[in-house]
């Protein structure tokens, strides 16, 4: 009898996230003239994962791996493929909302729920989960994990960064890490596996930064939903095959950069995205700044910019050498709110701002994210002075705030728009 | 215009240095052979005690012997001896600033070399941490101060010592790796002695001995071991502000990765945290530029010579010599 | 060539305000009228009924803009834009007389928003309070139910409380509800009530235009702003005299008219004047 409930509950949650996803990749694709005719390998990644329930490109092992400082090279030098659990949907976020306290921010409420349910596509294939002790909700999604059943490897992380200890007891616990994953796989990581894990993943960021950097011109090449969307399949996709889809996305807008060809025009407000993750199906907040005529050109986030951008160098090619530049790069220039300082996300969004143009910011912060949601006072007020308008709204995955959304982006937008018009007309008399 | 930037900017840095290396060392050590001679004030260690093969000489050695004079004479004609020589040496050094330890001192070159092998054996390296590193770097500014002091003392009084012997000639040299090492690649063993002559002499040569014993095995243990006692990089640290050659650091652009500071055989921290100072060259730095070819960030580390651009960091670059460095390993 | 007129249209939870300008600005008329369930029907209605009302011809109506929470059901409107940017111009331009506006505060039927300006007078921050009905219009029309008076009875009965205004610590509308028909079941001067309530709306208010700051000089407009009694205690919370409206109801269908002619000379259309 029990049996039979589970099995319904997944059918059931299955088809709802299907409908759900569904609903989100036809806003993505059908609202939106002018996609770009390699998204289409993402598009279908997402349906494929989402909506067909099935992996994409082979996959044998597979690591479930929480917080973007799991660092991936590790597990790929070990012959598994790391996949980042962290879900964006509303479907599983009202599961989880079944066994965890109201409060819990929507993201660990759907994973957890997601997880509780244990449809995953990669479901057969996973082997651990890694948890990052980041977050105190993802610190305690750790144990709940083990209490559903899931073997669980908490990757001990410092609350402070800057300091000389805590790179010391964070390079120790990477290297816990390693030779905790030779024993789960029964690989050894090698001098020669980690070097190519390394140089795929580096791949990979050279091709995001390349993408990146078409954006950062007054040209609106691509809009910031597929971005998103592009980073999404970052999550699951075997990377080399990623990585080749990027590369061909770039040239074809490099093509549409040499022919003059955008998709809005030069005068939308151009924003910055940051704050809590977009991961689909939960793009409602980017699909409304450009539904409601804004362009994001790039994001501060860890669904996306702050995912792929950092790349790793090392001195000497031995393991002693490596696997330490390896949890360099996963600690060092990390801008996650967790950390007690965080003045490198200030300077980070400063800069970014400055480097693509950026009209305004709209920074998106989950209801029960403590981090982000205390981080955001500072920002703002950096940002200020900093002449950048910011929009700060505080959401989670239900669709019921929609219309509410709507009428604050939109306001936002115009404010740009009008501010951008004043600073023309001042410019012309 | 572009093009060239782009290449050189991609440019295996590493191993333009190493060649650089090589030909230093062939020009201080066996240019002699050739008549080729840089003069007595090199802001290198082109050491004195190498014979005829020298192509120079090291500035710390003229030095030592000028400042052995009554302080008196610094004004007359020994003093102009001094400045000029004082002058000569700034002038060389601010043509390359602190590159000059990281693409032509001999000694640094050893040490590299030694590091070469060490990691070929596949045997790790160690590191300073940061608190012992922040106490280690006074001591080169104690030997150059002494340096200076013993020197002086040989000729003037100090009351209630008087003169300090003239065993104490040349003090640095006595102790310093390059006047044991160094000559040995032009066949010469004979610094490597302990001398009894006389009480000074047996402690400075015995102590001399032991550096030589410590620096390789310290220069195996620990990249550019030595460099971070050197009294002649605390003698230009103080005139590196006039260098020529700069390393500019653009703090907005900086991530704090740390890829710099992890590859810096020196160990400096400042060159990934600090994201204010312009010009970023601390004490410890040779200017291997190193620190510049690990950058990911566009122009974030930047080169320049009078003002204009020689080499710089950039994705580009980056990515390039990663691919590189890969396939090399493997 | 005919005199070209400019309307603002304003879909508003609780009310439709419509209003007319000509090319100088002027304006020329103004109507308001309940939302109800058909928002596009009574929105046509409501102006047809005020072009006739002023003998204006359709035809002359050069642009419209709509702006509410129903603008977008308005497709006869030549363009659309948020209530916050549509408020943000006409409390430019009617408070101009009184300084410059830096502030403004707007309580509508089912939200409540703080905004700030530039030294443009563009919109600089805002904030929202859009999840629930406290603080808004709709409190409000609670409160008088339960009381048995008519909303515009609020504000002198507010006046004329002799004691102490009562505290009402619920914030949400439904508890505030109950704890209101339970004060009034102990005897209570509904004077007093309606005080109380006035000001936890006040504080609450105040509370979210806090989060953007607070600049001189204020602008407090909505329909709420007519009671006078809400507009003294929101006096008292913010330490500070504020700029009511002639007719505090129609400054965003103003503020939509104005964008309306602007955006037409913006396409290249013309005026006289």
């Amino acid at each position: 009898m029990k049996i039979e409930r589970v099995e319904r509950i997944k059918k059931t949650t299955a088809v709802h996230l299907a409908m759900e996803a569904k609903e989100a990749l036809k806003k993505i694709t059908e609202d939106f003239p002018d996609n770009p005719d390699t998204m289409g390998y993402f598009y279908s990644l997402l349906h494929k994962f989402y909506i067909q329930g099935e992996m994409p490109n082979d996959c044998s092992e597979v690591i479930g791996t929480m917080c973007i400082q799991v660092p991936e090279e590790l597990i790929y030098a070990s012959g598994a493929r790391p996949v980042r659990i962290c879900s964006g949907s509303y479907v599983y976020d009202q599961t989880g909302a079944e066994f965890m306290h109201a409060k819990s921010c929507s993201l660990v409420k759907a994973t957890l729920g997601m997880l509780n349910i244990k449809n995953m596509p990669f479901k057969d294939s996973l082997s651990a989960i890694v948890v990052a002790t980041t977050c105190d909700q993802k610190k305690k999604a750790a144990s709940m994990l083990e209490d559903i059943g899931y073997k669980t490897y908490v990757l001990e992380m410092p609350s402070i960064k800057d300091s000389e200890e805590a790179r010391v007891y964070w390079q120790s616990s990477v290297k816990n890490f390693a030779a905790a994953l030779e024993d789960m796989s029964g690989n050894r990581i090698t001098k020669k596996g980690l070097s190519e894990a390394v140089m795929k993943a580096n791949r990979a960021r050279a091709e995001f930064r390349r993408f990146n950097n078409l954006r950062k011109g007054a040209h609106n090449l691509i809009y910031g939903k597929d971005a998103f969307v592009v980073a999404n399949g970052y999550f699951f996709d075997k990377i080399e095959h990623w990585t080749d889809a990027l590369a061909k996305l770039n040239a074809e807008l490099e093509q549409r950069e040499a022919k003059g060809v955008c998709v809005a025009n030069k005068h939308a407000p151009r924003i910055l995205f940051t704050g809590s993750p977009a991961i689909f199906p939960n793009l409602k907040l980017p699909l409304l700044i450009e539904q409601s005529g804004g362009v994001i050109v790039a994001d501060e986030m860890c669904s996306s910019s702050r995912l792929l951008y950092d790349p790793i160098s090392f001195d000497e090619g031995n393991l002693y050498d490596m696997i330490p530049a390896v949890a360099d790069r996963y600690l060092k220039p990390c801008t996650c709110p967790c950390f007690v300082k965080n003045d490198d996300r200030k300077r980070k969004l400063k800069e970014m701002a400055k480097e693509f143009g950026v009209d305004g910011v709209v920074y998106q912060a989950f209801s029960g994210c403590n981090p982000y949601e205390m981080e955001h006072k500072a920002i703002a007020k950096m940002l200020e002075t900093e002449g950048v308008p910011m929009l700060y709204i505080e959401t989670d995955y239900s669709p019921e705030d929609t219309g509410q959304l709507s009428t604050r982006v939109e306001a936002f937008m115009e404010s740009i728009k009008n501010r951008k018009r004043s600073k023309l007309q001042r410019g012309i008399s | 215009m572009r093009k060239i930037r782009e290449l050189v900017y991609s440019a295996d840095i590493n191993r333009f240095r190493l060649y650089s290396q090589v030909v230093a060392f062939g020009l201080l050590m066996y240019g002699g052979y050739l008549a080729i001679d840089l003069g007595a004030n090199l802001p290198t260690f082109a050491c004195a005690f190498v014979g005829d093969g020298r192509g120079g000489t090291c500035y710390l050695y003229p030095l030592q012997h000028q400042l052995n004079m009554p302080l008196a004479q610094f004004i007359g004609g020994r003093g102009v001896a001094f400045l000029t020589g004082l002058i000569t040496f700034v002038l060389f050094f601010m043509l390359f600033n602190k590159a000059w330890c990281g693409f032509a001192c001999p000694l640094g070159t050893i040490q590299d070399w030694t590091t070469k092998l060490r990691s070929r054996l596949g045997i790790r390296y160690s590191a300073y941490s940061e608190r012992t590193f922040h106490g280690l770097i006074k001591i080169k500014y104690v030997l150059l101060v002494l340096l200076i002091l013993l020197s002086l003392g040989m000729s003037n009084a100090v009351p209630g010592i008087g003169k300090l012997s003239e065993d104490f000639m040349t003090p640095y040299c006595m102790i310093c790796p390059g006047r044991t090492v160094l000559p040995l690649f032009n066949g010469d063993i004979k610094q490597l002695v302990v001398d009894f002559s006389s009480k000074t002499k047996l402690t400075l040569t015995a102590l001399g001995m032991a550096v030589t014993g410590t620096f390789f095995v310290g220069a195996f243990a620990k990249k550019r071991f030595f460099c971070l006692f050197c009294p002649m990089s605390a003698l230009q640290y103080i005139f590196s502000k006039a260098g020529l050659l700069r390393l500019i650091k653009d703090g907005s652009k900086c991530t704090k990765c740390g890829n710099c500071s992890r590859v810096c055989d020196m160990g400096i921290r400042e060159i990934a945290d600090d994201v204010v100072s312009k010009n970023i060259l601390q004490d410890d730095c040779m200017m291997c530029f190193k620190c510049v070819a690990a950058c990911p960030e566009e122009k974030c580390l930047d080169v320049r010579f009078l003002g204009l651009p020689v080499f710089s960091s950039t994705e580009q670059g980056f990515f390039k010599r990663m691919e590189g460095k890969v396939k090399d390993e493997n | 060539m005919s005199v070209k007129y400019f309307a603002g249209i304003d879909i508003g939870s609780t009310a439709i305000k419509i209003v007319l300008i000509d090319e100088a600005g002027n304006i020329v008329a103004h109507q308001t009228s309940p939302t109800g369930s058909q928002f596009h029907k009574n929105t046509l209605d409501s102006f047809h009924a005020l072009l006739e009302r002023t003998g204006t011809n359709k035809n002359n109506v050069a642009y419209i803009t709509a702006t509410g929470y129903g603008r977008k059901l308005f497709k006869e409107a030549d363009e659309f834009v948020s209530e916050i940017t549509a408020n943000a111009a006409g409390a430019r331009i009617i408070g101009k007389d009184c300084g410059t506006v830096r502030t403004i505060i707007n309580i509508g039927g089912q939200d409540s928003k703080a905004i700030m300006l530039d030294d443009d007078g563009h919109v600089r921050n805002f904030a929202m309070n859009d999840k629930c009905a406290a603080g808004t219009g709709r409190f409000l029309e609670m409160t008088a139910r339960n009381l048995g008076v008519k909303v515009d009875e609020l504000g002198d009965l507010h006046l004329n409380a002799k004691g102490v205004p009562l505290t009402i610590n619920s914030t949400c509308t439904v508890f505030a509800e109950s704890e209101i028909i339970s004060l009034l079941a102990s005897g209570h001067e509904r004077e007093e009530i309606i005080a109380g309530v006035q000001y936890s709306i006040a504080k609450r208010i105040v509370r979210l235009a806090k989060r953007i700051g607070i600049e001189d000089m204020v602008f407090f407009d909505g329909g709420p702003a007519m009671n006078k009694g809400l507009v003294a205690a929101m006096e008292d919370e913010l330490l500070r005299n504020v700029i009511v409206p002639e007719i505090p109801q129609i400054t965003t269908a103003i503020g939509a008219a104005l964008i309306a002619k602007e955006a037409f000379l913006a396409e290249g259309g013309k005026v006289h004047a």
